[in-house]
């Protein structure tokens, strides 16, 4: 198991419930998308994974260890073994596309010498080779996000987590960055995807868990009935 | 925490955010010269007013004036006797004689002849007596009263009481006004580093979310901050030192009876330490400002 939540429940400082005795295993390899509207407690929960919020009670375990009693001074080292797609794309602007995806490279301390040929691997993966040395703003949103994936995947994760990553996007660029998504799953890499659109759940034969006010609704097989 | 293999990587990044975000620079750098300057200025002038202390409190003596039945050997006796005290930095005799002298030259006026208007010198042998610490003054001084053979003495009283009182609290306060001021321009330094990292908030963000250890995002804001005192700093010791230096020619040929601190090793140590102050309080106003932005 890479992921396990046991009876995980967060109350934020400000007194809002946002999830309620959330109970959940993700298996290495697995798809899976966690589904609900605005509010139900997606983004909290993905949040959890890589420790920007700790639960109010209950347990997580990513990779057999305890986040909740994780020390600070051991955060990056979990956070090493994910990759982060954001909705915004967080590019750092005045940097390149191949700067932005070295970047991940270099805060995690890794060799010059190893840096240039994986940006150029990760970029031919995504699709985005001849772009190297543009900059984030004269790319299309698509293209953009990919070069969020591509600087996600770069430190080679365990586990891949996109939180809306299609958010900001018409249908059909959403559907090539699943496409894209799903193409690094089947190369080993788990991936945890939250999203409110229906639409790009509904064919895709994943592992879907439906959030409602923070407590999961249903935990299923798309294209099943919901 | 820091290796080579990253030192170059720091060092870059410090410069490039230097010169990326130069109005924020500047502002910094602006700041920092003018915490520098006045942090300086208040130094300089309490060391002064340290030195225009010291030269009122040394100039403090005892007068212990002796009775005039004593014979010759009493009189080396109670020299010995004053010296037996604790605290005693000298001891000096003056003869009834030469204390008429030196009260005719007070007078200054040569023509008139005390001793024609009073009929005969009226004053007693007496010990001029110094003490090593200003601060004892009072204390020999009763002693010395105490010991037989002495007719009165006089050391100012009432008068070095309340300068002592003074010069306390002038010290205090002053103490008092550069931790003000050095805490000040910490909160002052904080606040301007805090806009330069606040530009950059998304990239720390970044940087913590794929899993950069703090002190890796911390050294090149690190590096930055010390660039920053320094050039700040220097600018500041740059017209400390000017202003100071003529104020220091042009008084002391116009107003020479002031005492100014112009050795140059106590002033190149002050303006060293203000460099130095420079320099932490970058660090320190990075420290401060940056933790907030850690905590992701
Ligand atoms: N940092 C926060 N402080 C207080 N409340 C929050 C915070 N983040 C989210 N919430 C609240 O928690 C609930 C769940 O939010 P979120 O996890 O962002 O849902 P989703 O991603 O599914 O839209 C919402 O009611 C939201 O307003
Ligand atoms: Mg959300």
């Amino acid at each position: 198991m890479l992921v396990q939540f046991y009876n995980v429940s967060k109350v934020y400082p400000n007194g809002v419930k946002a999830l309620n005795d959330i109970s959940l295993k993700v298996d290495r390899g697995e798809f899976i998308f966690l589904m609900g509207s605005s509010g139900a407690g997606k983004s909290t929960l993905v949040k959890m994974l890589f420790r920007e919020e700790v639960p109010t009670r209950g347990q997580i375990f990513v990779a057999s260890r305890s986040i909740v009693r994780m020390k600070r001074s051991e955060v990056p080292q979990l956070r090493r073994n994910m990759g982060i797609v954001f909705q915004d794309f967080k590019l750092l602007e005045n940097k390149t596309i191949a700067e932005n995806i070295a970047f991940a490279m270099k805060v995690v301390g890794s060799k010059s010498k190893d840096i240039r040929p994986r940006v150029t691997e990760v970029i031919q993966m995504v699709g985005l080779k001849g772009k190297e040395n543009s900059f984030p703003g004269q790319l299309s949103g698509g293209e953009q996000q990919r070069v969020g994936i591509a600087r996600a995947i770069v430190n080679r994760p365990l586990l891949l987590i996109a939180d809306e990553p299609s958010g900001n996007l018409d249908m059909d660029t959403a559907r090539d960055i699943m496409d894209l998504l799903y193409d690094i799953n089947r190369k080993g890499t788990t991936v945890v995807m939250a999203t409110h659109a229906w639409e790009l759940v509904k064919n895709a034969r994943k592992r879907v868990v439906t959030l409602e006010a923070g407590r999961i609704l249903s935990d299923i097989y798309s294209p099943e009935s919901l | 925490m820091m290796n080579i293999k990253n030192l170059t990587y720091f060092f870059r990044e410090a410069y490039t955010s230097l010169s990326r975000n130069r109005l924020l620079s500047i502002a910094t750098v602006t700041t920092m010269a003018i915490c520098i300057l006045i942090l300086g200025a208040a130094v300089l002038m309490t060391i002064n007013a340290d030195k225009f202390m010291n030269r009122l409190e040394s100039d403090l003596e005892i007068v212990a004036f002796l009775d005039s039945s004593l014979s010759k050997s009493q009189v080396t006796d109670i020299k010995g006797d004053i010296e037996k005290l604790s605290g005693v930095k000298s001891v000096i005799f003056v003869s009834r004689e030469q204390a008429l002298v030196n009260l005719q030259t007070k007078f200054a006026d040569k023509n008139y002849d005390l001793v024609k208007t009073i009929g005969k010198n009226p004053l007693p042998d007496s010990y001029e007596v110094k003490a090593q610490n200003p601060q004892d003054v009072v204390n020999l001084a009763q002693q010395i009263n105490k010991m037989p053979g002495i007719y009165k003495v006089n050391y100012g009283q009432g008068v070095v009481e309340r300068l002592f009182q003074v010069t306390k609290w002038v010290r205090i306060i002053s103490i008092g006004f550069i931790v003000l001021l050095t805490m000040g321009a910490v909160f002052l330094i904080a606040t301007t580093i805090r806009l330069a990292i606040f530009a950059r908030r998304k990239e720390i963000y970044l940087m913590k979310l794929i899993g950069a250890t703090d002190w890796f995002i911390r050294w090149p804001f690190f590096i930055e901050g010390i660039m920053l005192g320094s050039m700040g700093s220097l600018i500041s010791i740059l017209l400390l030192s000017w202003g100071y230096g003529s104020l220091v020619s042009s008084l002391q040929t116009a107003l020479f009876f002031i005492p100014l601190v112009y050795q140059q090793s106590l002033l190149i140590n002050i303006y060293l330490s203000l460099f130095a102050t420079g320099a932490i309080l970058g660090v320190l106003g990075t420290y401060i400002s940056l933790n907030r932005f850690l905590d992701v």
